[in-house]
């Protein structure tokens, strides 16, 4: 089934027009991978998904489990289901591992929502099971996340986002700048995220390590979609790699 | 008098004096810090609150201004100082919540100089408004009387005792707004917010109504400043503006953002007034805080206990 349907959208920079007629679908369950080189317009599509702004759809819907979501507030969009561990992880740096991960159910805390009358189909992952499924944040509770090394942030970004109410998981280059032994480690968490029923959209440049746990890719150049196909399709096209994602 | 309790009523004087800045800078510096929205205007709810503070505390007679012209000579209620410190901070916060609403929130997106001078432009127009319907001259707000004459303290011996009152005051809250801040899901929430809004928002957390309340209690903080300074100086429509130079220096010096910044660099600045003042340099007391301003700035830019990304 479909969770999410981007239908021939258009992201604008102000005038500069960067994302052009882009469709993409993302079915329930699965890991959809969103391939391309630097300034392909990876991030603004997530952006435009996510409702974060600039940049602005002109043109185009984007559906989300049936409801059109297109060029809503961030904060209603996310509450609907959908999270985003953003390109540079983008954790609060001053506030501790708790805190981080605190603020990310304070919206599922009645007297906080200030009478958005929220209903929430999933209560989010919980404390317990994020501190069981990091361990290593759970180590590292009352310690501000500015101290923590890249890998530990990405993993509190990661668990921060499944502490959301999220059917959708989306992440932006989660293997930028980590190690190689590290980007396994989180190679795993994806896929274990998945397992447990997430759905996923990854962000990745590095086309090799995302092909690897992807069902079906898009691959970017642009602001176009050249490519979209079985994960195992992509593998085969050596000239859409070539020339696009440069393996 | 002995050198320590030479000192320590320096120090308390200090204190004192510093107590002012630091209401007025804890608000100025979280919305600021917050909302990245410069208020000028800060120092005009100060002016509000010493005449809301005035005008409920007592019966003003009025000789100047076009009031008494249209035969108006005297107004205020005459409630009584108490009522004053009860009723100003919630008519201030209702008054910040509608400048947030409609003055700050249309130029959030906008430059600092367009905040500036809208802000400004605001402050002034209420100032002058206020000379002319009632005239510049300068009233006194009298001290409560349950506050008045001196207070015999260990060591210090006599002090006065509203001066003492304005320390405790402050102090009572400047821990509210910390605890608020520290504590609270949305100290939380506003904390993080200062830090990166839009990945808050990405959390399906609303800031527009936090952001309402952190303006109200900014300038719920002011107005209590204009009257709890009210009874410590005269009363006139220019004092507003006076404040909010020390006020702007004491958020820089401590840190945009920095609830214990501000408080450290407010006792600062009104400790290092009241030592030159006590110590014969009365005429250079404005000057000495500009200076202690520009070599902690040089030093520290990002100032004394603000984070390194608040300068960017
Ligand atoms: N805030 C912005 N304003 C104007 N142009 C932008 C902005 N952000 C990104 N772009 C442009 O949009 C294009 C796509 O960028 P981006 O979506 O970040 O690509 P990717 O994530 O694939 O590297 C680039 O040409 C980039 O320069
Ligand atoms: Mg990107």
């Amino acid at each position: 089934m479909t969770l999410l349907d981007v239908d021939g959208i258009d992201g604008y920079y102000g005038e500069s027009h960067i994302i052009q007629d882009v469709s993409m679908t993302v079915d329930e369950g699965e890991i959809t991978a969103l391939l391309g080189r630097n300034g392909a317009g990876k991030t603004s599509t997530l952006r435009c998904i996510s409702g974060a702004t600039p940049p602005e759809v002109r043109d185009g819907t984007i559906r989300f489990d049936g409801t059109d979501i297109t060029n809503q507030p961030p904060e209603d969009i996310a509450v609907r289901g959908i999270s985003l561990v953003p390109e540079e992880r983008r954790v609060f740096t001053d506030l501790t591992v708790a805190e981080n991960l605190h603020l990310a159910e304070t919206v599922r805390n009645k007297s906080n929502t200030w009478n958005r009358g929220l209903e929430f189909k999933d209560e989010g992952m919980s404390t317990d099971e994020i501190y069981e499924f990091f361990p290593r944040l759970d180590e590292r509770r009352e310690q501000k996340a500015g101290t923590l090394s890249g890998g530990e942030q990405q993993m509190l970004a990661i668990a921060r986002a499944l502490h959301q109410s999220t059917d959708l998981l989306m992440l932006d280059e989660p293997y930028e700048g980590l190690a190689p032994q590290i980007i396994e480690a989180v190679e795993n968490a994806i896929e274990r995220i998945s397992e447990n029923g997430t759905t996923v959209l990854l962000v990745e440049q590095n086309a090799v390590a995302a092909m690897k746990i992807a069902d079906r890719c898009y691959v970017l150049d642009r602001g176009e979609v050249v490519f979209e196909g079985a994960a195992d399709e992509l593998r085969a096209n050596d000239e859409i790699r070539d020339r696009y994602l440069g393996v | 008098m002995s050198l320590l309790s030479q000192i320590l009523t320096i120090l308390l004087n200090g204190l004192q004096q510093g107590a002012i800045y630091v209401l007025l800078a804890v608000g100025l510096s979280i919305i600021l810090g917050t909302l990245k929205f410069v208020n000028f205007a800060h120092g005009a709810l100060y002016l509000l609150g010493a005449y809301l503070g005035l005008f409920i505390t007592t019966e003003v007679q009025l000789t100047n201004g076009m009031l008494p012209e249209w035969g108006i000579t005297t107004f205020g209620l005459g409630l009584g100082f108490l009522a004053a410190l009860l009723i100003v901070p919630l008519v201030t916060f209702v008054v910040g919540i509608v400048m947030e609403r409609f003055v700050a929130k249309p130029f959030y997106d906008r430059p600092d100089t367009d905040q500036i001078l809208v802000t400004f432009g605001l402050a002034v127009i209420f100032q002058e408004a206020l000379r002319a319907l009632i005239g510049g001259d300068s009233q006194s707000l009298p001290q409560p009387a349950w506050a008045s004459g001196p207070i015999a303290l260990p060591i210090i011996g006599n002090f006065p005792r509203w001066r003492l009152g304005v320390i405790v005051i402050t102090a009572l809250l400047v821990l509210f707004v910390y605890a608020l801040v520290e504590y609270t899901d949305f100290g939380l929430i506003v904390r993080a917010g200062t830090m990166d809004s839009e990945m808050v928002r990405l959390l399906g957390i609303r800031l527009d109504r936090p952001y309402l309340v952190v303006f109200g209690i900014g300038a719920a903080l002011a107005g209590i400043a204009g009257v709890v300074g009210g009874p410590l100086a005269n009363v006139n429509p220019n004092i507003g503006t006076e404040q909010l130079v020390p006020a702007f220096l004491t958020v820089v010096i401590g840190g945009v953002g920095k609830i214990e910044g501000a408080v450290l660099a407010g006792l600062l600045l009104g400790t290092l007034q009241v030592l030159l003042i006590q110590t014969g340099f009365a005429a250079w007391n404005r000057v000495g805080i500009y200076v202690l301003a520009a070599v902690i700035l040089l030093v520290r830019p990002q100032g004394l206990l603000g984070s390194e990304v608040d300068v960017e």
